[in-house]
């Protein structure tokens, strides 16, 4: 049996994980709000949230390296391990800070989770050769943890938590100490051994960007609670409400009223504006009630001048023009309207600014949504 | 004149500035060196006086070995009950020291297994360690009279070995705790986490994680419990009860007889020679190949 024994793609998608209504305090501080979540088998599960959100808790939880103050249960693959301690759970995790060994060798941190098992040295061996060619670094067996670089050392962790062949793999910011061109490589390699494991990763990120590329599914959370789940895609162009527009990087966001909602289509009140997109904040609210209109910066085009009335399916602001930020692969234009500042993104770099006296989107590619999340 | 001053100048500076720059570094270095001497010289002193013919003089040479010889050789013909020059005999303070210091370090050792890890984590450790190191401040004579008085008037220990092993404990203690806490405080907690994430039962981690790299503290732990029990005098005092610790009973002989003095100059050379061996031997043991545990994480 070898560790990619069970080749993706699996048919079986049978719950992996269940966590039913957990919450945990430290102190007086919530850190996880009464959370449940699940996770199919090989799935690729995204924990987002920023800095004290609670992810990496939740990741703790699942652990066991954290004792919820309060849970309704928690079962991997079927078996309830509520009271089960960490070192009888069939998951492992790789931190953001490596936590190799730093008395062992590469060989024998790899081999450890085996060793503590049990396992013959031999059949050690064998298998924490077959990770380090699972992680692309088959030579460093007998290497010391300190002769090894920071992308280097998180891949022998990475080995070191898949060798014992867990049905889940946690991972904790696994990339955040790397720097960016390591990180983007790291993430192709994440990706590909999640292809080639068929193990359910659970990635804790605070990166909207690394989330997108990486997962199948995203949880975004905010003070202990979940904001929103789903595909990337219905976070990115779907916003529950206005912090998870925010979160995920929308730049433009207008507050307005909401006139009426017909089927997909919401059209708003901004400032003297009459506006429509996409309503995606769930079931939706009477009229009257503040929303939030949010349109990316790659959406926002430039109008000549003149613009003329309100056309079918586009939005239409007057502006005079801002300051221009020049970003390399293209240029942000900051534009004052009747509403506020808006940001446009210009790839074409002789495109003529000079001449222009309006901006425009396609209701299709703007989202009207919540101004908070429901409590929150 | 130029005030360059960088490495291209091509002009040196006068003789007055040279010295005005060179004073600093010159007043340290002969401070320095004079520290040494007086700290140096008496032990060197006593060492060669211990090779001279007639160390009461205070002048070395006339070299010889007699001292020593009568240092080993005193003690054993009076064992078998035969006269010798010299009342000398210091194998059994000798044994009960080495004995002291062994029990000692063990003690230490345990002792500091158990506070040492523990300590950096806990919420008030800054009144615990005060309190743990508060005996490094009180001077020993202090602290001696205070052991006798509660072990004979309030507890009623008997004294004798154990009241010894109890007083050195105490005098110990803070010195080792010290040396695990340097290892200790910087020991990676989050190490423990993980392991216990890759399935180590809490004995595992204890033996394959968290002994290896507290291993330095753990030595030092016990070498200065040896030294500083085989060392100590004033507890010794009060807790000797008719026992003569190896320092108490060459400090009552330096007093005592003149004869024996040469002798005592013999013992201290040979105390100061081990003790330096084992010194060294600590530390390679501590942190000879402990280079691999310093990796920052």
């Amino acid at each position: 049996m070898t560790l990619d024994s069970n080749t993706a793609p699996s048919t079986d998608h049978s719950e992996v994980l269940s966590i039913q209504h957990a919450t945990h305090q430290f102190g007086s501080l919530v850190a996880v709000d009464d959370v449940s979540i699940t996770a199919r088998r090989g799935e690729f599960l995204t924990l987002l949230g920023e800095s004290g959100s609670g992810k990496t808790t939740l990741l703790r939880l699942i652990a066991g390296l954290e004792r919820p103050t309060r849970i309704g249960g928690i079962s991997i693959e079927g078996r309830d391990v509520t009271l089960v301690p960490a070192s009888r759970r069939n998951c492992t995790t790789v931190f953001q800070h490596y936590a190799l060994f730093p008395h062992m060798s590469v060989g024998q941190n790899i081999e450890y989770g085996l060793r503590v098992r049990g396992v013959s040295i031999s059949e050690r061996r064998e298998r924490a050769m077959e990770a380090l060619n699972l992680v692309r670094l088959p030579d460093k067996y007998d290497r010391r943890v300190h002769q090894l670089s920071g992308g280097e050392r998180q891949r022998i962790s990475l080995a070191r938590a898949l060798v014992t062949r867990p049905a889940i793999l946690l991972l904790d910011e696994p990339l955040g100490a790397l720097d960016e061109k390591l990180r983007v490589e790291m993430q192709v390699e994440l990706l590909d051994l999640h292809q080639k494991l068929g193990i359910t990763f659970i990635y804790v990120t605070h990166s909207q960007e690394e989330a997108l590329t990486m997962s199948d599914r995203i949880i975004l959370m905010r003070r202990g609670k979940i904001v929103q789940e789903g595909p990337p895609t219905d976070l990115f162009d779907r916003p529950g409400n206005r912090f998870v527009a925010d979160f995920m990087g929308v730049e433009n966001l207008l507050a307005g009223t909401l006139e009426a909602v017909t089927g997909e289509r919401a059209s708003v009140r901004v400032g003297d504006y009459r506006m429509s997109g996409i309503w995606s904040g769930g079931e939706a609210p009477a009229a009257g009630t503040q929303v939030c209109l949010a349109v990316r910066a790659e959406r926002v085009r430039l109008g000549k001048a003149g613009g003329g009335g309100p056309e079918d399916g586009v939005n239409r602001l007057p502006c005079k023009s801002g300051i221009t930020i020049y970003k390399g692969k293209y240029i942000d234009r900051t534009l004052d309207t009747d509403v506020g500042p808006l940001t446009a993104r210009i790839w074409d770099r002789d495109a003529d600014l000079a001449e222009f006296a309006s901006v425009w989107w396609r209701a299709d590619d703007c989202a009207v949504t919540r101004m908070a999340g429901e409590g929150g | 004149m130029t005030m360059e001053n960088t490495s291209q100048a091509r002009f040196r500076l006068p003789f007055w500035r040279r010295l005005m720059d060179w004073a600093p570094t010159g007043t340290g270095i002969i401070f320095g060196y004079s520290v040494l001497f007086i700290l140096y010289f008496p032990i060197v002193m006593l060492m060669l006086l211990s090779f001279s013919g007639d160390p009461l003089t205070g002048i070395p040479g006339d070299w010889t070995i007699t001292w020593y010889e009568d240092v080993i050789f005193a003690d054993i013909a009076q064992r078998d009950g035969e006269a010798y020059g010299s009342n000398f005999r210091v194998g059994d303070p000798l044994l009960l020291s080495i004995m002291l210091a062994c029990i000692t370090a063990v003690a230490c050792v345990i002792a500091v297994l158990i506070v040492g890890p523990i300590l950096p984590r806990i919420k008030w450790r800054g009144p615990f360690l005060v309190g743990f190191l508060m005996p490094l401040m009180i001077p020993g004579i202090i602290g001696g009279v205070g052991l006798f008085m509660w072990y004979r008037l309030v507890i009623d220990v008997k004294m004798g070995i154990w009241s010894l092993v109890l007083a050195h404990f105490v005098w110990a203690f803070p010195f080792a705790l010290l040396a695990m806490l340097v290892v200790a405080s910087r020991f990676d907690i989050r190490l423990m986490e993980a392991a216990k994430d890759l399935g180590a039962k809490p004995w595992q981690r204890f033996w394959q994680i968290e002994m290896p790299l507290l291993k330095p503290g753990i030595y030092a732990a016990g070498f200065f419990g040896f030294l500083l029990s085989f060392n100590e005098l004033p507890f010794s005092i009060f807790m000797r009860a008719g026992q003569d610790t190896l320092p108490l009973y060459l400090w009552i002989q330096s007093g005592a007889h003149n004869t024996t003095v040469p002798l005592i100059y013999a013992m201290s050379t040979i105390i100061t020679v081990g003790s330096i061996g084992l010194t060294f031997l600590a530390i390679k043991l501590a942190f000879g190949g402990g280079q691999k545990n310093d990796v920052r994480q």
